[in-house]
């Protein structure tokens, strides 16, 4: 039986799987759960991985842009962004909501690095701490970035999965869409599927998202929570959402 | 930089490049059979930094790392606030978060110029004022309003220094660098 976990820890963990052995691997500023799933993964399965987080301590350059160069020269191998809205080619919004562009009923911080590093990393994948029906669109108010692009445009990669509380999805590259990779426990496909706003193919034979093991979930409450706080990381966050009364 | 415009690996296809006259596709010049997103140079009249120490050369430290240099680089006139001037920069201040003379145009001492916002090295954001002036900005009314009280109905720097920078601000010293760069 799974321990039960809180859902950033779920997506921690499942952001954590997607890390290489040796790889670089890096996410932005106010990215506590990514932060969390680098380090996890640092602490398990890829000891050797290089994590760069902006805005923290394990941010080797003095600015912003330097990080930006490296992701354009090809270098980083996945990132992990948010979006407002995610649809179902893989474009992202991280710009607004509403019908009319000019004239936008809420608006969000843009996509400064992340409409870049969406083609410039070789896998981007894409969290929501929300799986609901007004985050996962049949198509985005705004294109802060592309899913897919015509061949001849120069691009190292793009996005790879989607990570929610609910379910993974995958993106097939060839067709261009998303959909459904697995559903987490107790969610069925059918359920996910109930709560997204755009077709997820064919459910039949999607299996189960593997619970995050008792490993997985001991180093995320354990080194990796006591990390976060001893050297700067979020440690407040961390302090707070990892482990609490369930820490060994 | 100062350069007319520079190649973009990304953006393609996204809809601010769709909306900006400033951001096209173009073939890659030299052969590569490509193609990428080109944005068009900013060229700023003016721009405006604080930074903490300068010298009568105009060098300046800003005493973080900062991609400032690149706006003064594309800019045609470069203004420097500073929380000090000096006769000139020792080496140590020349590292990192330098700023050398021949890019600025001229160096203004204002200490606490950077309120409400902080120069890193001297004091913090000052978060109290933040708010209120994110509360302020949630209205064009409020806004006005915060506009006459700080700006247009204050006088001058020391008048708002005396109005609106608590005493004994940025006195503790040194304090950690604090959203460095960006």
């Amino acid at each position: 039986m799974a321990e039960s976990c809180t859902g950033s820890e779920l997506i921690a963990v499942l952001l954590s799987r997607e890390v290489r052995e040796g790889e670089l691997s890096a996410c932005g500023a106010l990215s506590m759960i990514p932060a969390a799933g680098l380090l996890l993964a640092q602490a398990t399965h890829a000891p050797k991985a290089e994590l760069l987080m902006l805005g923290t301590p394990l941010m080797p350059f003095a600015t912003s842009r330097q990080f930006h160069f490296l992701a354009m020269r090809g270098d980083l191998g996945l990132f992990f962004v948010s979006g407002v809205q995610i649809d179902r080619r893989g474009n992202y919004n991280l710009h607004m909501l509403g019908e009319d562009q000019d004239k936008p009923r809420v608006r969000f911080p843009g996509g400064y690095g992340g409409g870049m590093i969406y083609y410039a990393a070789r896998r981007t994948v894409v969290f929501r701490t929300e799986h609901s029906r007004r985050a996962l669109v049949e198509q985005v108010d705004f294109i802060s970035a592309a899913g897919r692009t015509p061949p001849e445009v120069l691009r190292h990669g793009g996005p790879t999965k989607v990570i929610t509380p609910m379910a993974t999805l995958g993106f097939d590259a060839k067709a261009g869409v998303l959909g459904l990779e697995s559903a987490h426990p107790p969610h069925t496909p059918g359920e996910v599927q109930e709560r997204t706003g755009f077709h997820l193919g064919d459910l039949s034979g999607v299996p189960a998202t593997p619970a995050p093991t008792e490993a997985e979930l001991k180093a995320l409450r354990g080194p990796v929570r006591l990390r976060m706080i001893e050297e700067g990381i979020y440690a407040e966050w961390a302090r707070a959402n990892l482990g609490g009364e369930t820490a060994a | 930089m100062g350069v007319p415009y520079l190649p973009v690996v990304g953006l393609a296809g996204s809809d601010l490049a769709g909306r900006r006259e400033d951001m096209r596709m173009a073939p890659d010049p030299f052969g590569g059979g490509f193609e990428t997103i080109v944005v068009q140079a900013l060229r700023p009249d003016v721009a405006l930094f604080h930074g903490l120490r300068a010298d009568r050369a105009g060098n300046v430290h800003f005493g973080y790392p900062s991609d400032n240099t690149l706006i003064a680089e594309a800019s045609r006139r470069v203004i420097v606030t500073v929380e000090e001037v000096v006769d000139a920069l020792s080496g140590e201040d020349r590292a990192g978060g330098f700023l050398p003379g021949i890019l600025v145009d001229a160096v203004v001492p204002a200490r606490h110029g950077a309120h409400p916002a902080a120069c890193p090295g001297a004091y913090p954001v000052d978060d109290a004022h933040m708010i209120q002036y994110a509360e302020s900005a949630a209205s064009d009314e409020a806004f006005a309003d915060y506009l006459r009280r700080t700006v247009f109905e204050t006088a001058d720097h020391q008048e708002y220094l005396d109005r609106f920078v608590p005493e004994g601000w940025g006195q503790a010293g040194q304090l950690p660098l604090r959203e460095a760069g960006d």
